[in-house]
């Protein structure tokens, strides 16, 4: 485990940055925090998640498949050099394992990893959550993790590239720092993951009727938020654009809160209406997915509740389902 | 800033090698909070579509041709020139565009009064609100929302009127959902079930443009039940004795006669209303919309002054401005009969201020014409010009067949656009623009936020910024007075011409904009107006009349047809058109029909209907819902291949000149 002063962080990235495509955390001009390249804004490692979900990275909300023009094909490449992404916390980190997993499974999505292929991810946690507040340690699914201690970060390399880049700290942390790292890792229960767990049993169990569903759809305004901004939400759409000099396809975040998500081609739509959606939207995560891949698909990362303008991200429901059906 | 409506939420674009990858909204804004609606998550997606124009165009032989800037430049200088020697000063005509930024609104009505000396400028707030302009200009002397978006979370009741705020204004629909989450008490007056119906305490299904009998029964209620705000009234109104006896005889029976309503409904309405401490009054175009829009306005203010519910958070007239920068384009003077920050053309003094700072010898006096009687004009061959900045009546005007004929037969007709749209396809020549990812500038919201929009991309080809090509129109017109270094220059002659705009500069406007009346550069912009008195003093009663809609269903055309338009897609859909997943959506157009009205007429969810009206037919889907009630079609005027306004009829308001969109007579047919 090493140590950095501030300074000394902004010097390594500065020396990351002849090797690696950096995306940190910035801040742009009305305090929005954001991952980004250095040039659109000042670093701000401190505040906790960023608004929007950092695997955008590696799965962009619009992203070309191919264009076609006099016969020949065109792919995009895979970038020049490789990704250094900074500003996961261990929510996020999650989350990125589970499309990790996702877009391996079977089929490989050749488009998702040709950017995540050699990218870098670091971690960031200890005390630079919102006013300071403490964010436990990853301990795991990332190169390497940045913990705040103090004005301090220390230096935590889990993968290989992680302990090269490690190399390149000069100074090991102190016993202390050590210990301060080690009693922040410590889980403690968390009354949110005590509610996910409740309501994933309620709703596995068939114990949420149809009306709870059809009274949250009604304050669903369709505005795709929820789907956007979660991390773990990997649908897509396709669209063509063709002109008479090229063709080109590319793909874009879809939302299952839309109507036409699922209608079917002769306009019948088996979930036609907002409850149904909604339904499936809280479904998914919180019962298909366990019973696909032995895992809850929610990792609280909190952006849906932040995002939506009528107040039923997935916390908010989660919370009233579990006070009206337990 | 969001290109689309008026709420005016912020985001940033995400952009990658120069091409839009994304979008991430501002979590700071005190409007959008973190949040949009679909069109702002998708508003990123038409900008490098293959349609956008990318170079000018110019008719030759019958066909647009390319042709280079100098070119086309020249050609549309000499041909307004030209109309104007031939058929004389005022036959020619420059449609301003609510989706242009302040700068250039500002600039187009330059160019039409300085350069080429005519008034004729105005843009499509004739066809939204200009009925408001002119009933609260009337009533409280200002024509603006009175009060803040944040005022939805300090309110009682909210009356919403004739505006589906959820899908048309979807960050103000959310807050009053919110709002009755909280307690917020909601009253909505629609006869279409909207979302917002499905969360009010009453909902009130009047029939369509009897809004003045209405509000007429509820005033009638309030005054009868001593529920009115005397104090209110006798310390900052005028003219209420007028308003009391106007009302007298609209006896909650009556006022239930003429709307279809149960008059025990119009009772709870107005007690609910006139109960709450603070309440606030929201409408759009279904208020405006009519032949007597303005007489909808009048009656709206006069129930909000009734109960004292102006000048106070949580309260207020808050007509919701459709088009992203409809608000700015009527601060910037793009109108017929006012300069910018709604300086009368009338006024000597006023004349000859701006007159002295665009260095021309003298101004026209005479208004000019609004877009809604441009039209007729044309066909009466007393027009003959056109100049079209980013807009497409061909599908937002009423009664399309005249519209063609019309744009058809002018001598010259020149579109400035960011994609060949239907207008266009009829120009002599198109220029092709920047859209908003492309500029700068500023765009003013509903509650008159004055809001920086920052260029993000290269525009396509040879595409430039709107203000760049009419500063290069005016220098070839020989004028010289139009050099500017961008767009902020020019929004510092603006404050130097505008009191209500006088403090405002562009590195003023970080990160969050600033409301305007903004008289200098110390004041911090006001979000609420009228507080301790009302921009013409007292505030003024006038009494309404109620009078019927143009034309009423008959046995021809047994069925009243109301237009609007749908969540997904925006006005003449030819941006949410090109964006796959807003398209995917409502991939074509549609008209809502109550079940007992199919039935009757053995017509099936999605069967092919043929629509008609007086003025023409249009074939479009069959959507079978009880959102409308019987006898009443709703139809949206997205669609070019199934254009509502090929039906609607083209009478105006007589005094805002607004056209009646939302009432017509029409019959419906099912398609073999
Ligand atoms: S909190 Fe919401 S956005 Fe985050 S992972 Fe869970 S469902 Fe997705
Ligand atoms: S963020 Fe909220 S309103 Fe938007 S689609 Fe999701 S649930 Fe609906
Ligand atoms: S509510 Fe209006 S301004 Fe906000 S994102 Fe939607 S269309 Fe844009």
């Amino acid at each position: 485990m090493k140590t950095l002063t501030a300074g000394q962080l902004e010097q390594l990235l500065a020396v990351l940055s002849t090797s690696w495509e950096l995306r940190l955390t910035i801040l742009l001009p009305d305090g929005t925090r954001v991952i980004g390249s250095p040039d659109d804004g000042p670093l701000a490692l401190q505040g906790g998640a960023v608004s929007g979900k950092p695997t955008a990275a590696f799965f962009p909300q619009l992203g070309t498949v191919f264009a076609s023009s006099e016969g020949e094909l065109r792919e995009p490449k895979a970038p020049e050099r490789p990704l250094f992404v900074l500003g996961f916390t261990p929510r996020d980190l999650a989350c990125l394992r589970f499309i990790d997993r996702f877009f391996a499974d079977g089929w490989r999505d050749d488009i998702y990893f040709r950017q995540r292929d050699g990218a870098v991810v670091a971690g960031l946690s200890g005390y630079c959550g919102p006013g300071g507040s403490l964010i436990r340690p990853a301990g795991g699914n990332c190169d390497l993790e940045f913990f705040r201690d103090g004005s301090n970060w220390l230096v935590i390399p889990y993968s290989e590239a992680g302990i090269e880049i490690a190399a390149k700290v000069a100074d090991f942390a102190s016993p202390e720092a050590r210990e301060r790292f080690r009693q922040a890792s410590v889980q403690l229960p968390d009354e949110n993951e005590t509610l996910l767990l409740r309501a994933s049993e309620l709703l596995r169990a068939n114990r949420v009727p149809d009306y709870f569903w059809s009274e949250i759809g009604d304050r669903c305004i369709a505005c795709t938020g929820c789907n956007l901004a979660c991390p773990t939400c990997t649908c897509f759409g396709v669209q063509d654009w063709r002109s008479t000099r090229q063709v080109e396809r590319s793909r874009m975040w879809d939302s299952c809160q839309l109507d036409g998500f699922m209608r079917e081609a002769g306009g019948h739509n088996p979930l036609g209406s907002e409850g149904e959606r909604s339904r499936r939207r809280i479904h998914h995560k919180l019962a298909a997915d366990p019973e696909k891949w032995g895992e809850i698909s929610c990792f609280l990362c909190g952006r849906c509740d932040a995002v939506c303008p009528t107040g039923i991200g997935i916390v908010a429901v989660m919370k009233e389902l579990v006070a009206r059906y337990e | 800033m969001c290109p689309y409506c008026g709420v005016g939420c912020m985001f940033y674009l995400v952009s990658d090698g120069g091409r839009l990858v994304g979008i991430e909204p501002s979590t700071t804004h005190p409007v959008s909070r973190g949040g949009l609606c679909v069109k702002g998550w998708n508003a990123f997606a038409f900008v490098h579509h293959p349609d956008r124009l990318t170079t000018p165009l110019v008719r030759r032989n019958g066909e647009l041709k390319p042709a280079t800037w100098d070119e086309a430049l020249e050609l549309t200088v000499d041909g307004l020139r030209a109309v104007q020697a031939k058929h004389g000063t005022d036959a020619i005509m420059f449609a301003s565009s609510a989706k242009a930024t302040n700068e250039e609104n500002y600039l187009l009505m330059k160019l039409a009064r300085a350069v080429f000396g005519t008034n004729n400028i105005d843009h499509c707030a004739r066809l939204c609100h200009s009925s408001t302009v002119t009933g609260l200009a009337e009533t409280f002397g200002s024509g603006a929302m009175t009060n803040s978006i944040s005022c939805f979370d300090q309110t009682d009741v909210i009356l919403v009127i004739g505006s589906n705020t959820t899908e048309q204004h979807p960050l103000i629909g959310s807050r009053i959902l919110n709002a009755v989450k909280n307690g917020t008490r909601l009253i909505v007056a629609d006869n279409r079930r909207i979302r917002l119906a499905r969360h009010a305490d009453l909902h009130l299904r009047h029939r369509n443009g009897r809004d003045v009998a209405l509000l007429n029964g509820i005033m009638h209620v309030i005054i009868a039940e001593g529920l009115e705000d005397r104090k209110f009234i006798a310390t900052r109104t005028e003219n209420y004795a007028a308003l009391a006896e106007s009302v007298a005889d609209w006896t909650p029976e009556r006022s239930a006669a003429a709307t279809g309503l149960d008059a025990g409904d119009i009772v709870s309405a107005a007690r609910m209303f006139a109960g709450g401490e603070r309440g606030m009054i929201v409408y759009s175009m279904g208020i405006t919309q009519h032949s007597h829009g303005v007489d909808n306005v009048r009656c709206i203010a006069s129930l909000a002054m009734l109960t004292g519910n102006v000048g106070k958070t949580g309260t207020g007239v808050n007509p919701l401005r459709g088009q992203n920068n409809v608000q700015g384009g009527c601060d910037m003077g793009a109108l017929p009969d006012l300069f910018s920050g709604y300086q009368k053309v009338s006024d000597s003094q006023l004349r000859e201020k701006f007159a002295r700072a665009w260095g021309v010898p003298s101004l026209p006096s005479e208004p000019g014409l609004p877009l809604t009687r441009a039209m007729n004009a044309a066909s009466e061959g007393l027009l003959q010009g056109m100049f079209i900045m980013g807009e497409n009546p061909m599908l937002s005007d009423p009664d399309q067949n005249h519209a063609r004929t019309t744009l058809q037969n002018l001598e010259l007709l020149v579109v400035q656009d960011i994609f060949l749209t239907e207008t266009a396809l009829l120009a002599d020549i198109v220029l092709p623009a920047a859209c908003y990812a492309e500029k700068e500038g500023t765009f003013t919201n509903t509650e008159r936020r004055v809001q920086r929009l920052r260029k993000a991309v290269e525009p396509p080809g040879a595409a430039r910024a709107d203000w760049e090509i009419i500063c290069d129109l005016a220098g070839q017109a020989g004028y010289e007075g139009m050099h500017y270094s961008g767009p902020s220059e020019v929004m510092d002659e603006i404050a130097g011409l505008t009191p209500i705009y006088g403090g405002i500069t562009h590195d003023r406007l970080d990160p969050h904009g600033l409301q305007w009346p903004c008289p200098d550069r110390d004041h911090p912009g006001t979000p609420l107006l009228h507080v301790d008195r009302f921009t013409r003093g007292p505030g003024h009663f006038s009494p309404v009349v109620h009078r019927l809609p143009a034309e009423l269903p008959d046995e021809q055309y047994p069925m009243v047809l109301t237009t609007g338009r749908t969540y997904f897609h925006w006005h003449t859909g030819s941006m949410t058109r090109r964006t796959h997943l807003l398209d995917r959506e409502e991939p074509c157009s549609f008209i809502e029909l109550h079940p007992d009205d199919a039935a009757r007429l053995g017509i099936r969810h999605r069967d092919r209907l043929l629509v008609s009206s007086r003025r023409g037919g249009v074939q479009t889907e069959a959507r079978v819902t009880d959102m409308v009630i019987p006898g009443v079609l709703f139809m949206p005027f997205h669609f070019a291949e199934g254009a509502a306004n090929a039906l609607t009829n083209n009478v105006l308001d007589p005094e805002s000149s607004i056209p009646e969109f939302k009432v017509c007579a029409v019959r419906v047919e099912k398609l073999p």
